[in-house]
């Protein structure tokens, strides 16, 4: 057993001596941690839900317009005032100004017709420009004293889900899970490089005609790519400080994930002929599997297909481990789902180069 | 000329069997695709209003037509409630049947608007007005005010139209700079450089072909990229002229890489650290307020501004005549690097005079 544990071990230093001296994964590898590194301190920590509007409105603040959620107004002097912070000649920015005439309380009480001005600059969003409109218009009904033609459910009880407003899920959040797994998938093209280049100069041959059986090379390349794709992505998380968050969750998680990327890597490398080969098959599997972590992105559960991806169960628990805080009880399905992919990924990277080995 | 030509046929013959150069065609569209339809959406991204209306009422109807909004029509209020918990929906709004009856009659009937607790604060206050000012317009009953919008300053472009130079920059540089060096570091892999050098073909052939190889290819993705994003004005002389430059700039980059590296790996890791004097000028288009002279700096600002110009803002050749003839120059100004890279490599291979090995040969590039 310990003779099995001491050839294993030599083709593993061999390995990381090749690994060590390809200048190209080298710098990618390093370049990678330390781009990704820099890209999530980078990236925004908070989300901005405010829409920021000036008003003139006579006399000051008015008493029906408080600043709220997701609402702030800035009170300007004058309507000129407010006009020239809308059209950027001013001291203050804002994007949108709401211009209300002097006596407008009076005017709308009394059905006077009145006129009341929205100022936008052209980069605010459609939605705001409507928003804005329908909003001066609902504060007239509301001065005037109409009340709304329909009954409504209590504010409270409307909000579905837990209400994380002000508390959102920020880009940085998003983001990382999305750079461990390149972090990850880097690790499939250099384990598929290791491998091919074997298999290339026929290396190979030569290890097995040693007492090295065929199950060691196996193990051993096994390993190495768990090794290397699980201690990278450690480090990142170590690095970008979510590791803390919750430390055993991300540490099961990582491992599967190195393990599974080490299975499509074995794949990889046995089946490109060289270097372009390894990158374009290595490419055929990061495509899909990258799928899910820009799916994570965007709000909402991701579509079925994306969830049965290899991938998804990696990103899902990250992301909920670091940015909601899950456990181990609550991720146990994508966990699950990803061991099972683990499996099947890593027992077709050996039968591939197990089949590819003996075909030599 | 001649063997210029037999060398480029050589290349295109045995090019498609390179999965690089699948790539070089497959990355714009992926791009594009990704570009359009995954980042379009996430960095512009519409407030999402779920609707059931077993009734049929005008609410829904004057909602679907809402700028801004992205509004779905859903049969249950049970899976709306439950797709609004899962952030599918910002909202939802679910109208008892004949609601529209029941507004204009007085009756107030109920109406329930479900917010999902992960929907930005901004979306809820933009939806929920909204909301109230379909149903007022239901009810009949006129405004007590009158709305201006007056609005300030140029409209400013899409993020997926201010992406368009990223696509490009990927486009030709993979097909007009990657290819021709991996076609270059192939042959001194594989060594049948020494067979083309002592062929009647001489070096700066054997580099033009190269060179035309990258352009052909370049050229033919960069009308392909503009093409699949619908980027083609009318100005296509200009278009085509800037395209030229494009092409032929990176082209020759690539070749004096591929003269240049020893080995594939050493080629890739090259391009990787030098590609981003060819990449960074992209982020001056994505970030327009950004100082501009920076991205003046780098080569391919050249001919990335005419054609963003040309394609989405609407300029004429006059207009960018001046950039365009600029990176012409500098296409001029390699050449004599390109030459020089080419009687090099085929000193470094034992031709020419004073032959050298290529390991003792080591430019500063």
């Amino acid at each position: 057993m310990s003779r099995r544990l001491g050839i294993i071990g030599a083709i593993i230093r061999k390995d990381l001596v090749a690994f060590t001296r390809d200048r190209f994964y080298v710098f990618i590898t390093v370049f990678g941690l330390i781009i990704y590194i820099a890209m999530y301190w980078f990236l925004p920590n908070s989300v901005d839900e405010t829409i920021e509007a000036g008003i003139y409105w006579q006399g000051g603040s008015p008493q029906v317009l408080s600043s709220g959620d997701g609402l702030e107004f800035i009170t300007f002097d004058t309507p000129e005032a407010l006009e020239a912070a809308v059209d950027g000649s001013g001291d203050e920015s804002v994007p949108i100004g709401l211009d209300f005439p002097n006596g407008f309380v009076e005017s709308v009480r009394s059905g006077r017709p009145t006129t009341v001005r929205v100022l936008l600059t052209t980069d605010v969003p459609d939605e705001y420009r409507g928003a804005m409109t329908s909003f001066v218009r609902e504060l007239a009904f509301l001065v005037a004293g109409t009340e709304l033609p329909v009954t409504q459910l209590d504010t409270t009880e409307v909000i579905l889900g837990e209400d994380r407003a002000g508390d959102q899920v920020s880009l940085r959040e998003k983001m990382g899970p999305m750079f461990v797994f390149f972090v990850l998938l880097i690790e499939t093209f250099a384990l598929a490089t290791l491998v091919a280049t074997e298999i290339q100069a026929r290396t190979v041959t030569a290890v097995l005609a040693t007492p090295t059986r065929l199950s060691d090379f196996l193990a051993a390349k096994a390993i190495i790519g768990t090794v290397l794709a699980f201690g990278e992505a450690l480090l990142l998380v170590t690095l970008i400080g979510v590791l803390g968050t919750s430390p055993l969750v991300l540490i099961i998680t990582l491992l599967l994930g190195a393990l599974l990327v080490t299975g499509f890597g074995l794949i990889a490398g046995s089946t490109g002929k060289d270097f372009i080969g390894i990158v374009f098959w290595s490419m055929v599997f990061m495509i899909p599997l990258a799928i899910p972590s820009f799916a994570v992105l965007f709000p909402g559960s991701a579509a079925d297909w994306v969830r049965v991806l290899p991938s998804y169960g990696l990103i899902d628990s990250i992301v909920r481990a670091t940015a909601y805080g899950d456990g181990l009880v609550e991720l146990s399905g994508p966990l699950l789902l990803l061991s099972g992919w683990c499996v099947i990924a890593f027992t077709g990277g050996l039968f591939a180069l197990r089949r590819k080995v003996a075909s030599l | 000329m001649t063997n210029i030509g037999r060398v480029l046929r050589k290349d295109l013959r045995l090019g498609p069997r390179s999965p690089f150069i699948l790539w070089a065609f497959v990355l714009p569209v992926v791009m594009t695709l990704l570009i359009r339809g995954v980042f379009g959406g996430l960095f512009d991204a519409n407030p999402r209003l779920a609707i059931v209306d077993p009734g049929g009422s005008r609410v829904t109807a004057d909602a679907l037509a809402l700028d801004g909004i992205d509004v779905s029509v859903l049969s249950d209020a049970d899976e709306l409630r439950s797709r609004v918990e899962a952030h599918d929906y910002d909202a939802g709004l679910v109208l008892p049947a004949g609601f529209d009856e029941a507004v204009r009659s007085g009756a107030r009937p109920e109406m329930a608007l479900y917010i999902s607790g992960e929907s930005l604060a901004s979306d809820r206050v933009v939806l929920a007005v909204t909301t109230l000012d379909l149903v007022r317009g239901v009810s009949g009953e006129p405004p007590p005010v009158q709305v201006e919008v007056v609005s300030f300053g140029e409209e400013s472009l899409e993020l997926s139209l201010r992406l368009l130079p990223l696509i490009m920059i990927y486009a030709v540089a993979l097909a007009g700079a990657m290819v021709p060096a991996l076609s270059l570091v192939e042959e001194k892999e594989e060594n049948t450089i020494d067979a083309l050098l002592v062929s009647p073909a001489s070096i700066q052939e054997v580099m033009a072909a190269k060179v035309l190889l990258g352009v052909i290819l370049a050229f033919s993705t960069g009308i392909m990229t503009l093409a699949i994003n619908n980027a083609f004005s009318g100005e296509y002389t200009a278009i085509m002229a800037t395209l030229l430059v494009a092409a032929v700039m990176m082209a020759e980059v690539g070749v004096i890489l591929g003269a240049w590296a020893k080995d594939t790996n050493t080629m890739f890791a090259a391009f990787k650290a030098g590609g981003i004097l060819l990449f960074y000028p992209v982020v001056f288009f994505i970030w327009p307020d950004l100082p501009s002279w920076i991205a003046r700096i780098g080569p391919t600002y050249y001919f990335l501004q005419p054609i963003f110009d040309l394609s989405v803002g609407g300029a004429g050749f006059s207009d960018v005549a001046v950039e365009i003839a600029i990176g012409a120059a500098i296409c001029l100004a390699l050449l004599p690097a390109v030459l020089f890279m080419g009687r090099w490599l085929e000193r470094s291979r034992g031709g020419g005079a004073g032959a050298t090995p290529e390991r003792d040969l080591e430019p500063a590039l």
